[in-house]
């Protein structure tokens, strides 16, 4: 099968949509599929995937409370165009068709065997409800959607009354399984914390705030905190008697990550909201840390409810340091904890999660059928031509 | 005074263009139907076939083979509107099969094969109310019906569906 993705935001910026879609593209063509992938670069030489074109240099603009880089515009259709017609895709799988970039060009350009996977969740907004009659005529066109989770299901079905089939994001279980703690990260009592802890979403300062309290009771715990970031801020906040329990690690790559999970003994994920999946508690689960998260809608479904990691009142620092320091004690619990996250992981790996998006791409199928562009796109080939040369 | 003259075939113009686009949007909104329901029925009359060879396999007690049997013929020979009812009992007749555990031990792969099959009857039958939804309500707008957009295109069929039965023989 000839599978082609878009990816909206720009392929040399590390993201979660993008990680996501690179994944799954090697991994379907580790099972023999053939695969392409276009995305937004700013640096065309900063790619390195053999499997990606590029479209253009994105541009940034707010969205969703962050900064995105996207990619829109008649240079930008040209290209989506010229891929799409000399592509020859079986299946189209569109990444994030709401937000505008490519995936929406590539949307409204294309006709066939349409697949769409949301990501984001965001609350009721107003500006949603307003753009959503122009989305509609193209987002309709997709044969199968996607969510990644109940979170980003509810999402669509607010905004763009469509209902959509769930599966989660995908993790490479056994590169988080098989690693070994990094020696200079081993005990005494390690608590984790992954993400850009600048962002007060992340949730950094409702665990900085429970740190005394657990002091208190477990004198000698180290706080290891990675990923992007200026350190010297959080630590002016925190108690100064505290500041050497704090470690910054930076930002950290994929293996690093792996086996910082490992030198664990508790991972916290304090974060306030905007969160759709928390792949960061997938990889959790499946190196085996015990987990204790906020209880916000994406969390509270991915640990089906607490049943596979204990969760704490959002944004309740007191709460949190109370589950910390009854679970630092219960090294039973910690235990079962991590056998059962180990198993549960299972269901997040490509192997199962590759599978259920190849069901959904048989389903938008028509043996025979490829992917073309749509009337009005042939049209408009016909008139720029020489533009697309 | 000479305005009229620029506006009128403009407005008329973009009426025109206006209509298309909408006659298009529905013709592929129809088109999504039928493929989806191109594929549920396919993944319908498997299940069947496998009900009957599951009914055959003589370990089946007669009166739970007879019904399953029955059940899958009928489901096969339904009309399209009668469809989902006779799909559904099919389903029930096959919930039978679920309690008896002996027979799941000795024609593992038969069971498994209905779960995968179910597994996708699901997804399937979502996608299709989805895609039945979106070109029904679209007809339903008072622009598409005054000027006749849907053409002959006959009504997708609304698929009624039992999820929560479905549900236990994936358990």
């Amino acid at each position: 099968m000839k599978i082609g993705f878009v990816s909206p935001y720009a392929w040399d910026v590390p993201g979660g949509v993008q990680s996501h879609i690179r994944d799954l593209a090697l991994h379907y063509r580790q099972l023999g599929h053939e695969v392409s992938v276009l995305a937004p670069a700013s640096d065309d030489s900063e790619i390195t995937d053999d499997f990606v074109v590029t479209a253009g240099r994105p541009v940034a603009i707010p969205y969703n409370g962050a900064v995105a880089r996207v990619l829109f515009g008649p240079v930008a259709a040209s290209r989506v165009r010229q891929w799409i017609g000399s592509g020859d895709f079986d299946v189209l799988h569109l990444h994030e068709p709401a937000i505008p970039s490519l995936s929406l060009l590539a949307c409204s350009i294309a006709e066939g065997a349409l697949v769409g996977t949301f990501h984001a969740a965001a609350p009721r907004q107003k500006v949603a409800f307003a753009i959503a009659p122009l989305l509609e005529p193209v987002i309709e066109k997709l044969r199968a959607r996607i969510a990644v989770s109940e979170v980003a299901r509810e999402t669509l079905r607010i905004h763009l009354e469509t209902d959509a089939v769930v599966i989660p994001n995908g993790i490479s279980v056994a590169s988080f399984a098989g690693v070994s703690p990094n020696p200079e990260w081993q005990k005494p009592l390690n608590i984790g914390f992954i993400g850009r802890f600048s962002e007060p979403r992340k949730g950094l300062d409702v665990l900085l705030e429970a740190l005394p309290n657990i002091a208190r009771v477990h004198p000698n715990f180290r706080l290891l905190i990675a990923g992007p970031g200026e350190g010297l801020e959080a630590m002016q906040k925190i108690n100064p008697a505290l500041r050497n329990r704090l470690v910054f690690l930076g930002r950290i790559n994929d293996a690093e990550k792996a086996s910082f999970l490992k030198s664990l003994d508790l991972y916290v994920a304090p974060n306030t909201g905007g969160e759709s999946f928390g792949i960061i508690l997938a990889e959790a689960l499946a190196s085996g840390v015990p987990i204790i998260a906020s209880d916000i809608p994406a969390f509270r479904y991915l640990l089906e409810e607490g049943k596979y990691g204990q969760l704490f009142e959002n944004e309740n620092s007191e709460d949190l340091a109370r589950k910390v320091i009854a679970l630092l004690k219960d090294q039973k619990t910690r235990d079962e904890m991590s056998v059962s996250g180990v198993n549960y992981a299972q269901r997040f790996d490509w192997s199962q999660v590759g599978d259920e998006i190849m069901n959904v791409y048989l389903h938008a199928l028509i043996p025979g059928e490829k992917v073309g562009l749509s009337s009005e796109s042939r049209l408009w080939n016909r008139i720029f031509s020489r533009e697309d040369e | 005074m000479n305005n009229t003259y620029i506006w009128l075939p403009l407005t008329l113009l973009l009426v025109i263009w206006y209509l298309t686009f909408s006659a298009n949007r529905l013709d592929r909104l129809h088109h999504r139907a039928e493929t989806s329901w191109a594929n549920l029925d396919a993944i319908l009359q498997r299940r069947a076939a496998l009900a009957l060879d599951i009914a055959h396999t003589g370990a089946v007690d007669p009166a739970t083979g007879l019904l399953i049997t029955a059940a899958a013929h009928q489901a096969r020979e339904a009309e399209i509107s009668e469809r989902s009812e006779a799909e559904s009992s099919l389903t029930q007749a096959l919930l039978l099969l679920i309690e008896e555990t002996d027979l799941n031990r000795r024609y593992p792969e038969l069971f498994r094969e209905l779960e995968t099959i179910t597994e996708r009857l699901k997804i399937a039958i979502s996608l299709h109310i989805e895609a039945v939804n979106a070109a029904r309500s679209r007809r339903e707008r008072l622009i598409y019906r005054i000027f006749r957009l849907a053409g002959h295109a006959p009504l997708p069929v609304k698929y009624a569906f039992e999820d929560d039965s479905l549900m236990e023989i994936t358990r």
